[in-house]
């Protein structure tokens, strides 16, 4: 509970100075391009894969990419390249 | 994902791999996904990751990348086989057992090297034809010509040759370009040269009025006081020969003699009241001009910044050779002046043209005797501009040979 108080501070505080929140926050980047591919920036690693369901875990907690023959273009230690036919991106609970 | 802010460096990295060589890995285990955060984690960069079966992953590794992700593998608890090798790298590694095509490469690397270091044609630059062709001839006998080996050519060798036997060339330039020798030439007029016995008479060379006549050789024609023109004949190589019984002889003689004159110049200069003068700043800016045909590019970083600037054009090279197309480039140098206006008024003007004629004096010939000289200042009030005039009278040899026909 102290924990998410202060999160919402630190939030609070960085709206008031307008810094990008991506950077601040440790929040992921996510650009999709149409339906056949996603850029992850600020990922925590890949949670599953297979070539309908892609798990990425994030700071916000997993992401999922729903879709058909997904295939990871690359992987670094800060971006993910996801290519396929994308259905949906989602951020699970 | 070109528009993505990794995709240039991704695709930088995938070149530089398909050159360097990489693997297609197959791992082999439940936990692949595991492996592959390790690898991002460790720096080792993984492309291409594909699903194939429920507990197998196909994925793309350096060959250096693929060595570091073994113990990473075994950690992992998965086991990873090559694949596939391909790159460049293994592509040569193959290609060993191709003897004859390996082979075939270098010889035809050897060929083009041997073939553009031999000399093709050898080109003269001159406007005399006949010399061109006595120049090319000489150049074949020296030992320059198609088909020698263009490193072995002496410059300095075959410039002096061509210096020393050409009496009646000033310059001459040899340059090597790409399979040509091209030599440029420059001639000197030689003044025709009359040989001792061949009759000739004196003329004046200009107007003026004689003072002098010493004649070495032939008839003088005018005495002291004579007014004469240009072309007229001084001394004549036509002499007369009274003989015995009265009778009159001519012989023809080459003339020879000082006839010296009095002659005339006028010089006149004019100065503007107010001068603009241009000095260059220093600064200079670089551009590029590429000529494709009659259509010009310019490429350059930057705008051009200088309120007023002289633009300087460096010799244009030829990028293809002239068949493939007319593609041409040069340098331009963009240099920055700086303008200063100046009013001089009438004294300064006056002093401005006294300067620039008392240039000119110096440079006369040293053998004439100045008689007097004259400077007039004079104002051009529509031009804004002082004229200064110089009138010189002088002594000199008027006398100059010309052949009796």
């Amino acid at each position: 509970m102290k924990r998410t108080n202060q999160e919402g501070l630190k939030a609070r505080i960085f709206d008031a100075l307008e810094l990008p929140k991506d950077i601040v926050l440790d929040l992921p980047r996510i650009t999709v391009t149409g339906k056949v591919g996603a850029f992850i920036e600020n990922h925590k690693g890949i949670l599953e894969y297979s070539s309908d369901r892609v798990c990425i875990n994030t700071k916000l907690g997993p992401l999922v990419i729903k879709g058909q023959d997904l295939i990871i273009k690359s992987v670094v230690a800060d971006e993910i390249v996801v290519e396929g036919k994308i259905r949906s991106l989602e951020f699970e609970e | 994902m070109k528009n993505n802010p990794g995709g240039n460096r991704v695709l930088l990295i995938k070149l530089w791999n398909c050159l360097r060589g990489y693997v297609i890995i197959k791992i082999v285990g439940p936990y692949g996904e595991r492996l592959i955060n390790q690898a991002a984690l460790h720096g080792l960069y993984l492309w291409d990751v594909k699903r194939v079966d429920k507990d197998a992953l196909l994925a793309k590794i350096s060959v250096r990348g693929f060595f570091e992700l073994r113990p990473l593998a075994r950690k992992a608890r998965c086991r990873i086989f090559i694949v596939q090798r391909r790159g460049l790298f293994f592509h040569l590694y193959r290609m060993r057992r191709r003897q004859a095509f390996i082979l075939g490469a270098l010889l035809f690397i050897a060929v083009m090297y041997i073939l553009s270091s031999i000399v093709w044609s050898v080109q003269v630059n001159t406007q005399d034809d006949t010399l061109k062709l006595s120049i090319l001839k000489d150049l074949e006998e020296w030992g320059l010509k198609p088909g020698v080996f263009k490193h072995n050519i002496d410059k300095k060798y075959y410039l002096d040759k061509i210096l020393l036997n050409y009496k009646n060339i000033a310059w001459a330039e040899l340059e090597i370009r790409g399979a040509r020798v091209i030599i440029d030439l420059v001639n000197k007029e030689m003044p025709p040269r009359i040989e001792d016995d061949t009759p000739c008479n004196i003329v004046a060379s200009k107007d003026g009025v004689i003072e002098e006549v010493i004649p070495f050789r032939g008839e003088a024609v005018v005495k002291p006081g004579d007014t004469v023109s240009k072309g007229d004949v001084l001394i004549s190589g036509s002499v007369t020969l009274a003989g015995r019984d009265n009778t009159e002889d001519r012989m023809l003689v080459r003339a020879r003699g000082i006839v010296k004159a009095r002659v005339w110049y006028r010089k006149s200069v004019e100065v503007p009241l107010v001068e603009f003068r241009k000095s260059y700043t220093g600064r200079v800016k670089k551009a590029y001009r590429l000529k494709l045909g009659n259509h010009e590019i310019d490429i350059q970083w930057g705008d051009l910044k200088f309120p007023a600037y002289v633009e300087e054009n460096l010799p244009e090279r030829h990028i293809l050779p002239p068949g493939l197309g007319n593609v041409r480039f040069n340098v331009v140098l963009y240099r920055e002046i700086k303008e200063e206006r100046r009013f001089l008024g009438v004294e300064g003007a006056a002093e401005e043209a006294r300067k620039k004629l008392s240039e000119e004096l110096r440079d006369l010939p040293e053998d004439l005797q100045v008689v007097q000289k004259k400077m007039e200042f004079t104002l051009n009030p529509d031009k804004q501009s002082v004229i200064g005039t110089l009138m010189l009278e002088v002594i000199e040899d008027i006398g100059v040979e010309q052949k009796i026909d």
